[in-house]
This record gives C-alpha cells, sequence and structure tokens, in this order.
C-alpha cells in the first residue's frame, strides 16, 4: 500500500461564533470505504465540503493521492479525482437524467452538447453498476430513490477517484441499500475510495473497512472496522454511555381521535397515491405505517393531519394536528424565517401568542426558546435562519414545534430520519412520553398543558421497519397507496416485507 | 448559551443599502453623464437642469418631485404587497385605471354631494375597483391554477382599451371635442396643501406606507402573508394558515392599493380621466418595489427616487434641451446602475457572512 487517499491535517473552520472544525484529522487509503461518523453538527459534512473544495478551512491541509490540493476551488478537487454525491439533491427537476449528468461536464465541448455521448456513457454505467436508470427520463417524475441513483451515477460518470456519499442511506428503502453498498464495494475492488458520512451505525459496520469519528469538530477516534463495534462507536460519537431504547409497554387505547373511511388522495402528479384507506387512531396508542418511500405515504399524511382534503371518502379529524412531514425540517419550515419565526408558523393565531390581532413576539420567542433548549437545537443565535442550521438540528427544530402544540393526533414522516443517536433515543423517549400521557406529554404541552390521559394519538410513517416493529402498537403497511394491516402474528420485518415485495396483488 | 443566542447579527445588513445606493448613484452619474458628452450635450449643464428641476425650489420639490412619487408610493406599495405574498401581481397599471375609472364616475355622477361624503367615496370607489380588477387573476390562479404573470398582463391591456372607449364614447365631455371626460366636482377634488401642487394624496400614501410596514412586521396577517410568499409548502403543512385565504387577500389588497393610486392621480393631479393618464407607473412600480426589497418603508425612499428622476428629467429637457429619448434612456441608465450595484454589493455580503 502507497500514500493515503485522502489524508486531511488539523483542518479547522469557524462560521461566525460556531467552530464547526476544531482539528479534524482524516486518512483514507486507495481501495477502502472509509466511514465518516459524528452526531449532528459534528462537522462531517463541514469537513467533506473542505476536501471537496466548496469551503476554503481556516488551518490545515488537504492532500489527494500525495498532492496538496490549494484551499478552495471546486474545479481542483474535481480535477484532483474527488467526487461527491450531496445529502441534498442537486438536480435540476425539469432536465432529463442525462442532461443532469451532462452539466458540469465537458461533454461536447463546444456549443453543443453531446448528449448521444452521455446516454451511450450512462448505458455503460448501468450494466456496470447494475443500476437501472433511463437516460431520457425527466428528473421530476423520478422517485426518491431512483434521483438518489442519478445523484450515483452523476459522481461516477466523471470517473472519481475518491467519492464522498452525504448521508446516502437516509432516503433509500432496505433492498436499495444493499444495491448501493454492492456498489461501493465494486468501486473500492478497483482501487478507488469512497468516504461515506453516515449515521446508521449497523449500516456503516456493514459495508465499512475504516472509520473516523468526528465529535464537535476533532477528530476523536479512527480505526479498522475489526477494532470497533456500535456502542464503542456511539460512545465516541456523543462522549457518553448510551442506553439502550426500552421497548414500550403496550398501552390501553383511549378513546378515537380519528377515523380514515374509504380516503382517496391524488399525488403531485394527478394520479391516485391513496386508495380506499380505512383506518382509526386512538388516543395513547401508536400507529406504525411501514413501506418504501413514494407508496402514498406523503399523500396519506397530509390527508390524516387535515393539511389536505381527501379527493374520495371521509375524514373525521380532531382540532388540533401536529404533522411533522419528510424532508428533514425543509418541507415545515420557512428557510429565511429565524427560530422565532418558525415556531409562529405553528403558534401565531394562538391567544397565549397574540395580541389582538398582533404577534406577542416575545411569547413567540419564550416558545422557541422552551423548544431550542428542550430539543437541543444548536443554532447561532436568535436570529439564525433555519437555513443556516444543519440538517439535524432542523428536524429538532420542527419536531419540538410540532410536539408544543399538545396536539390530539400527532402525524410523522421519518421523524427519526436525520438525527444522530442522542437526538433520535430522545424523540423515541417523547413520543412513548406522549402516548402514555405522562410528564413528557405535560412537558411538551409547552404553552397550554393537558391533563394526564388526554394523550394524543400517534401515527408513524417511517421506512424503517424496525423503527415501526419497535414502536407501534398497531402495524401496517403502506403498498401502492393501500393500506395493510400486519397481524400481531407476522409482526417481525418478514411478516412486514411479505405484502411490500411480495408477489403483485394490487 | 442564551446570552450567546440573542447577540444579534444585524451590523452587516445595515451598511447595505447605503453603501449599494452610494456605488450606484456615482456609477449611474458617470454612465449619464458619458452618454450625453458622447451625444454632443454638457453633461455638467444637464446635471444642474436635473437637480434644480427636482430640488430647485421647495414649491418645485413639493409640486413636481413629490406629486410625481405619490402614484409610484402607492402602486409601488402594491406590488411590494403582492410580492410579499408570492404573488406576481404584474397588473398594477390596469388597476390603476380601474381605480381612475371609478373614481371619475363617483365623481362625475353625484356633483351635488357634500365634500365630506363625495371626496371619500370617490377614494373608496377608486380602491374598490382596483380590488375587482383582480378578480380574474385571482379567481383563475385559485381555482385553476393559471399563472398570475400572464392574467395580469392581460388585464392591463382590457383597462387601458375600455378607458379608450370610455372616453371617446359614453364617458366623453360634454362638448364631445377631446376623448376626455369632464373634470370632476370640486368636491371630489384632493385638497391642495400649501400654495402648489401637492395635495393630500401624498401624505395618504406615506400613512399607508407606514401602516402596511408595521402590519407586515407585527400582525398576525403579515406573518401569515410573509409565510405564504417564502415557502406555500411549509404554510400549508403548519396545518394553521390557509394559503388559499391569504393570497386572495394579498392579492385584493394589492389590487385595490393600485385602484387608489388612480383614483389618487384623478381626484389630485388630472381631475378628468383619458387616454394615457398614466405614464407606466404601474410597470415602474415594479421597479419601485423590488429596489426597496419589498419593504414597505424603502418603497418610500424608492418612489422618491423615481420621482426626483422624472422631475429632473423633465427639467433636463426643458433647460438643457435634450431630447425626451435620451432623458428616457439616461432613466433606464440610472435604474439599471442602481439595481445592479444593490445585487452585486448583496452578494457581496452574503459571501462573506454566509456559512
Amino acid at each position: 500500500m502507497g500514500g493515503a487517499a485522502v489524508e486531511m491535517r488539523s483542518v479547522s473552520k469557524r462560521f461566525g461564533s460556531v467552530e464547526a472544525l476544531a482539528d479534524a484529522n482524516l486518512s483514507a487509503r486507495p481501495g477502502e470505504v472509509h466511514a465518516l461518523l459524528g452526531e449532528n453538527g459534528a462537522g462531517k459534512t463541514t469537513l467533506m465540503r473542505v476536501l471537496c473544495g466548496m469551503l476554503r478551512p481556516d488551518g490545515g491541509e488537504v492532500l489527494v493521492e500525495g498532492r496538496r490540493l490549494p484551499p478552495e476551488g471546486t474545479r481542483a478537487a474535481a480535477a484532483a479525482g474527488v467526487g461527491m454525491v450531496h445529502q441534498h439533491f442537486t438536480l435540476v427537476p425539469s432536465l432529463t437524467v442525462a442532461e443532469n449528468v451532462a452539466l458540469g461536464t465537458r461533454e461536447g465541448g463546444g456549443f453543443r452538447l453531446a448528449l448521444e455521448r452521455v446516454h451511450e456513457r450512462l448505458t455503460e454505467l448501468e450494466q456496470v453498476t447494475g443500476l437501472p436508470v433511463d437516460p431520457g427520463a425527466a428528473v421530476a417524475g423520478l422517485s426518491v430513490g431512483a434521483k438518489q441513483r442519478v445523484e450515483i451515477l452523476k459522481a461516477l460518470y466523471r470517473d472519481p477517484r475518491v467519492l464522498v456519499l452525504d448521508e446516502p442511506t437516509t432516503v433509500l428503502g432496505p433492498q436499495e441499500v444493499d444495491w448501493l453498498f454492492g456498489v461501493l464495494r465494486s468501486l473500492v475492488e478497483e482501487a478507488r475510495t469512497v468516504l461515506l458520512i453516515g449515521h446508521k451505525l449497523d449500516e456503516i459496520l456493514r459495508v465499512a473497512d475504516r472509520v473516523t469519528v468526528l465529535r464537535r469538530g476533532r477528530t476523536v477516534l479512527a480505526e479498522g472496522r475489526e477494532a470497533v463495534d456500535a456502542p464503542g462507536l456511539a460512545r465516541a460519537m456523543i462522549g457518553r454511555e448510551t442506553t439502550p431504547a426500552a421497548r414500550p409497554a403496550r398501552v390501553e387505547a383511549g378513546e378515537r381521535v380519528a377515523r380514515l373511511k374509504a380516503v382517496g388522495a391524488l399525488g403531485e402528479d394527478g394520479r391516485t397515491a391513496v386508495r380506499d384507506v380505512t383506518l382509526e387512531v386512538h388516543r395513547g396508542e401508536i400507529v406504525g405505517i411501514g413501506g418504501v418511500e413514494g407508496n402514498g405515504q406523503r399523500e396519506l399524511a397530509l390527508v390524516l393531519s387535515g393539511r389536505r382534503r381527501p379527493a374520495a371518502g371521509s375524514a373525521d379529524l380532531p382540532a388540533t394536528v401536529s404533522l411533522i412531514p419528510q424532508d428533514r425540517g425543509a418541507g415545515g419550515l420557512v428557510a429565511g424565517f429565524d427560530l422565532a419565526e418558525n415556531t409562529a408558523l405553528a403558534f401565531h393565531d394562538d391567544d397565549a401568542h397574540r395580541r389582538g390581532p398582533l404577534i406577542d413576539w416575545a411569547a413567540m420567542r419564550g416558545t422557541a426558546h422552551e423548544i431550542v433548549t428542550g430539543f437541543d437545537v444548536r443554532a447561532p443565535g436568535w436570529r439564525a435562519t433555519a437555513q443556516s442550521l444543519s440538517g439535524g438540528n432542523r428536524q429538532k427544530l420542527l419536531v419540538g414545534r410540532e410536539l408544543a402544540r399538545a396536539p390530539d393526533l400527532l402525524v410523522a414522516e421519518n421523524p427519526m430520519r436525520g438525527l444522530d443517536i442522542a437526538a433520535a433515543a430522545f424523540l423515541r423517549a417523547k413520543l412513548v412520553e406522549l402516548k402514555g400521557g405522562g410528564p413528557g406529554a405535560e412537558e411538551a404541552g409547552g404553552a397550554g398543558g393537558r391533563p394526564a390521559g388526554a394523550a394524543p394519538g400517534i401515527v408513524l410513517f417511517s421506512t424503517d421497519l424496525d423503527e415501526v416493529l419497535d414502536l407501534a402498537d398497531r402495524v401496517f403497511v403502506l403498498v401502492r397507496g393501500q393500506l395493510i394491516a400486519v397481524p400481531e402474528a407476522e409482526r417481525n420485518p418478514a411478516g412486514m416485507g411479505r405484502p411490500m415485495f411480495g408477489s403483485e396483488q394490487a | 448559551m442564551i446570552r450567546q443566542l440573542l447577540r444579534p447579527r444585524l451590523r452587516s445588513r445595515r451598511i447595505g443599502p447605503l453603501a449599494a445606493g452610494v456605488v450606484a448613484l456615482l456609477a449611474a452619474t458617470l454612465l449619464a453623464a458619458a452618454g450625453l458628452a458622447l451625444a454632443g450635450y454638457d453633461p455638467a449643464a444637464a446635471g444642474r437642469a436635473l437637480v434644480s428641476g427636482a430640488f430647485g425650489s421647495w414649491e418645485r420639490f413639493a409640486s413636481i418631485t413629490l406629486v410625481r412619487a405619490t402614484p409610484l408610493i402607492l402602486t409601488g406599495l402594491a406590488v411590494a404587497l403582492a410580492f410579499r405574498a408570492g404573488v406576481w401581481n404584474i397588473g398594477a397599471e390596469g388597476q390603476l385605471y380601474a381605480g381612475a375609472v371609478a373614481a371619475v364616475w363617483v365623481g362625475l355622477t353625484f356633483p351635488g354631494a357634500p365634500a365630506w361624503l363625495l371626496l371619500p367615496g370617490a377614494m373608496a370607489a377608486a380602491a374598490v375597483a382596483g380590488g375587482l380588477w383582480t378578480l380574474v387573476p385571482v379567481g383563475l390562479k385559485l381555482r385553476a391554477g393559471v399563472g398570475e404573470v400572464i392574467t395580469t398582463i392581460l388585464m392591463n391591456f382590457v383597462a387601458i382599451h375600455t378607458v379608450a372607449w370610455l372616453v371617446h364614447g359614453p364617458l366623453q365631455e360634454a362638448r364631445g371635442v377631446f376623448p376626455q371626460t369632464d373634470p370632476v366636482a370640486l368636491a371630489a377634488r384632493l385638497p391642495r396643501l400649501g400654495s402648489g401642487r401637492l395635495h393630500a394624496g401624498f401624505p395618504v400614501a406615506v400613512v399607508l406606507a407606514g401602516a402596511l410596514w408595521w402590519l407586515l412586521r407585527h400582525s398576525a396577517w403579515g406573518f401569515r402573508v410573509r409565510a405564504v410568499g417564502a415557502s406555500i409548502r411549509a404554510a400549508a403543512v403548519s396545518g394553521r394558515i390557509h394559503t388559499g385565504r391569504v393570497v386572495l387577500g394579498a392579492f385584493l389588497l394589492s389590487g385595490m392599493l393600485a385602484g387608489l393610486a388612480g383614483g389618487v392621480e384623478v381626484a389630485g393631479v388630472t381631475f378628468a380621466l383619458y387616454e394615457n393618464l398614466s405614464p407606466g407607473y404601474g410597470y415602474t412600480a415594479i421597479a419601485v418595489a423590488l429596489l426597496a426589497g419589498l419593504n414597505p418603508l424603502a418603497v418610500l425612499l424608492a418612489a422618491g427616487f423615481f420621482g426626483v428622476l422624472q422631475a429632473g428629467a423633465a427639467a433636463m429637457q426643458r433647460d438643457v434641451g435634450v431630447p425626451a429619448v435620451w432623458v428616457s434612456a439616461i432613466e433606464a441608465l440610472v435604474i439599471l446602475a442602481v439595481v445592479a450595484a444593490d445585487r452585486f454589493l448583496r452578494r457581496g455580503m452574503a459571501g462573506k457572512g454566509g456559512g
């Protein structure tokens, strides 16, 4: 083995008063999948953006295959063979797959874009990676998983020596993750280097050869796969012991809070996304709905939370329904609004937060403060906008806001997605407390408070089957817009997987 | 931690607009001077004419510059409000004409009514007509998802041609000579302020700017408007904001402000309706609103700036003999320079402060 493929030494970077990277070191060899782990805001993404030349570090140096990179400049990094798949999609929806891939390449040279060549090479890549993508398809019409594949293809197209993937598995279903890991293994067999940012330890441990852990901008651990285990990594990431999440006790369900009868809903494209869904939700229970993304979860969540009228059937809903949409807070927060303004989205017409027609911003800041401290949202200041927060902190802000409404019904789509271990454990505990109507419910009640026993009903959509099985009192799967109950005897991943991936029965 | 959280980070933002203004003014002056010199005019004399035309005396400033600025303030507010709500109302010009027609009709139809009733009645009619003029675009937007950019532009043509028909036909003056209406009753006219031509519409516009700023900033309604404009999806997902109702309200109110501009112009300046009553106030309003960053208070400054430009340009034409086309070209250059400087400075700051 020669030198390291990527060598980052003592990298530091400040954003205003926030020290994103203090003393970050990373050394990855050719031919390995190198995992970069850390909590939200630990500096993983910042470090990778430095590597790709998107950010100028305040100190330290970056070497790729022994050559020093200039401190900033995406072109130099790309020329050195560094490619990155970003956490958020960077695709142009109105263009086709091939056109998106061609963006930023030198394909064609002159004025004319040689799209045929792109098509050809994509077809080659498709054979190599076993990845089905239609180069002529418009990106707007693709599922989330397919978009992720396009992002990866886009990076592979440039034949990178070093491929960085920022939390690529968050939006993928189980088989897609397997597929992705297979592609990563075949890449490193060609002596390329894969840098993988992740947050799900068991996933990471399946694929990684070596692991680097960042905590508050510092490298605190760098070891081979054989020398680490999940508890040890969790300890390194958060700096203390974690207690395994207790499986919640089944609770007697209370009165009915919501009822859907033969509900249908249309997707964004106008096609039927949800059909004939009948569901009752009671106080004090968690209804878990598993399924692969894009099977109608979004539309059903909107109908169930009263944000959209059903196209068919009837929805009988309580007064206050909280909704935690997917997309890591992006769907529920206004990027340019600060913490208090984003809090106000849920509370601006609430009696405790207004004086007549005017918003009581002091009260609003008070509630925002409760959310920020209660959910450990790390923000550079009160005037910080949602877009200046890291993905995990946005999600914490959104979850905190929605729980603070003291809802009768809580609808959550992949609420743990993008949260780090500690925050996810905290949220699980909150959900369990909340359904018990216990102290958590009252605390989360924030402005209002509520009598114990008036616990909300909770509907949890998740692509993570283990999460559903762990938390839910009743389990369903959503397949092509149809809700299928999973019997008690079938409460296991295989039992849930059968209707999801089984024979075509729709 | 809280202490740290409470520390504002506003300093860099404050310098922005001022620096942008200074740089833009310098750039615009140089550009305009170069253009004039090339065309064979004395830039210094033209500059003096511009300044003295706009600011020469209080009389001149009030009677020309502020009178010019008044409809720009009102239409600028109309556009700013709509844009803040994410409604691309390009139809302020048509809504202004609708307001002007309503004010003139009221003024001609009830000549015997007392001033305390007739004037507010005419102004209210103007605002309502402006609001009604948005109903077709707003209905098409909310019911059928038709983009309001196109429909509001089309409604401008409808308004302009309707006015032409009215002043050639049903509303033409009794003498039947010119394509214009008879002047409205004295009781339907806005009172003059001081000895010049400045009328009460100007302070009304200033007060409305303050009120709109205050509402957007402090009221629940204003917050809903800002939320819908910033992210209609997040507003809908919050479950507390009826986005359709917010769009409808902002669109109607925007049309009412533009309609009032037409009423004020008729009641304060022209006293009659005729074709080309507006030299494109409703379009200039878009530049005014954007230059003001959609901030109602800044709309006052931006509208004032355009008022100065128009008043000064007229003087340049009169005193130095610079032809009208050159004056228009210089106006456009100045606007371009201001907008460009504004953008560049903002982007520069975002680049440094971001992360």
